[in-house]
């Protein structure tokens, strides 16, 4: 066993189905010499607790093993540790994993090996992280930038803050995680004139403003989204933290 | 309200679109697109571009601009400015170079061909009353 290596199964991979994937992985990782801690992700508070033991212990590798959720309830914490995180997709949805450019499965195990290291901007929301974006779905809360103005839609719109984009457009990532910047996307729904006008043709209907921190207020408590794990408030301190997280990638990365 | 901080925006433009409204002091060291509403002030170190259904109640310290919508608020621009033929301009005017289209307002004075530096900042607005009185203000 390698003790510079720990792995954090998700509850769902003890499923029957994912029995043999599972003993495929630890197999491989054996053979590969990367063999590790295991560890089973529950509650935050105890994943949080089991992470921080481990890296206390010595661990410098914190890998994920699960979906996207996996990596989504982890990464809310792991930046603070001093550890490098890698993660193996085994089911469905594996958005993270293909912006990492990780395959899914078995194949995974080879991206860990490779162990292909890059340091990016993790976002932050209060006291809690977030990898990929913060969203608000239907809302007139306003977001002040860097304490310079107030953005809002001024009626109803979604608030979208990113450190990195889920959405490929034309083969690249809407937002770039070592910029050391977020960016702002509200969308509001076109009024008529604008659906007859040229701008609306060249696609102008998204508000895209970039900066380092700000604040959401809202006049009354909402429920955000951080990296899909909702959170509810009235006011959310924002700001990027740049390099942040080391990540191990794959060579298909998208960012 | 803080002193103006600058948005980083070098090559990707800040876009303000239909439906959203800013308030305050909006900077901006790349090019800047605003469709929406902006009160307070903008300073644009790239090029301005202020579409058709845009309103903006702020003063103006661009390197270059396209009006295409109603601006209520004195502009600086350093190099070439263009107002469309929907351009309504309430203020006055300060740039190196102007084009002006067929059907775009201006009520106010200008002051062009003469050079413009980044630190010219645009006079705060007079009173709207005070404005009227004035014997420079033109339309074209």
């Amino acid at each position: 066993m390698n003790q510079a290596f720990a792995y954090i199964y998700d509850d769902f991979v003890s499923q029957r189905r994912y029995e043999r994937d599972l003993a495929r992985m630890e197999t491989e990782l054996a053979t590969r010499g990367i063999s590790g801690y295991v560890a089973r992700l529950a509650m935050f508070r105890q994943s949080r607790e089991i992470v921080s033991n481990l890296a206390r212990g010595g661990v410098k590798n914190v890998v994920l093993v699960g979906n996207d959720a996996t990596l989504a309830q982890a990464i809310s914490f792991l930046p603070d540790l001093d550890v490098t995180v890698g993660y193996i997709p085994l089911g469905p949805p594996t958005v993270f994993a293909n912006l990492l450019g990780i395959p899914v499965g078995i194949a995974a195990v080879e991206t860990l090996a490779g162990r292909l290291v890059e340091v990016l901007d993790v976002g932050k929301c209060d006291q809690q992280y977030f990898f990929t974006e913060m969203v608000i779905p239907s809302t007139t809360a306003q977001l002040e930038v860097e304490g310079a103005y107030r953005v809002h839609p001024i009626e109803n719109g979604a608030i979208a803050i990113r450190n990195t984009g889920i959405q490929v457009e034309n083969g690249k990532v809407c937002a770039n995680p070592k910029d050391g910047l977020l960016e702002a996307v509200i969308q509001t729904a076109p009024g008529e004139k604008k659906k007859k006008n040229f701008w609306a043709k060249k696609g102008l209907s998204e508000t895209q403003i970039k900066f380092r921190n700000g604040r959401i207020l809202s006049d009354k408590p909402i429920e955000v989204f951080l990296d899909g794990r909702p959170v509810r408030g009235q006011v959310f301190e924002i700001s990027i933290v740049p390099k942040k997280l080391h990540m191990i990638m794959g060579r298909n990365r998208k960012i | 309200m803080p002193s103006t901080v600058m948005v980083h925006g070098s090559e990707t433009n800040t876009v303000i679109a239909h439906g959203v409204k800013v308030e305050g002091d909006l900077s901006s060291q790349g090019g800047v697109v605003i469709e929406g509403e902006v009160v307070g002030t903008l300073q644009c170190a790239g090029l301005l571009t202020v579409g058709p259904e845009a309103k903006i109640n702020a003063n103006i310290n661009a390197q270059e601009a396209v009006i295409s919508g109603a601006v209520d608020g004195n502009m600086t621009v350093i190099k070439r400015l263009e107002l469309k033929s929907t351009a309504k301009i309430t203020g006055d005017i300060t740039a190196e170079v102007i084009s002006v289209d067929n059907g775009a307002i201006i009520s106010g004075r200008m002051s062009i061909g003469n050079k413009v530096t980044a630190s010219q900042k645009p006079q705060a607005m007079p009173k709207k009353e005070a404005r009227s009185s004035g014997t420079t203000g033109f339309e074209v």
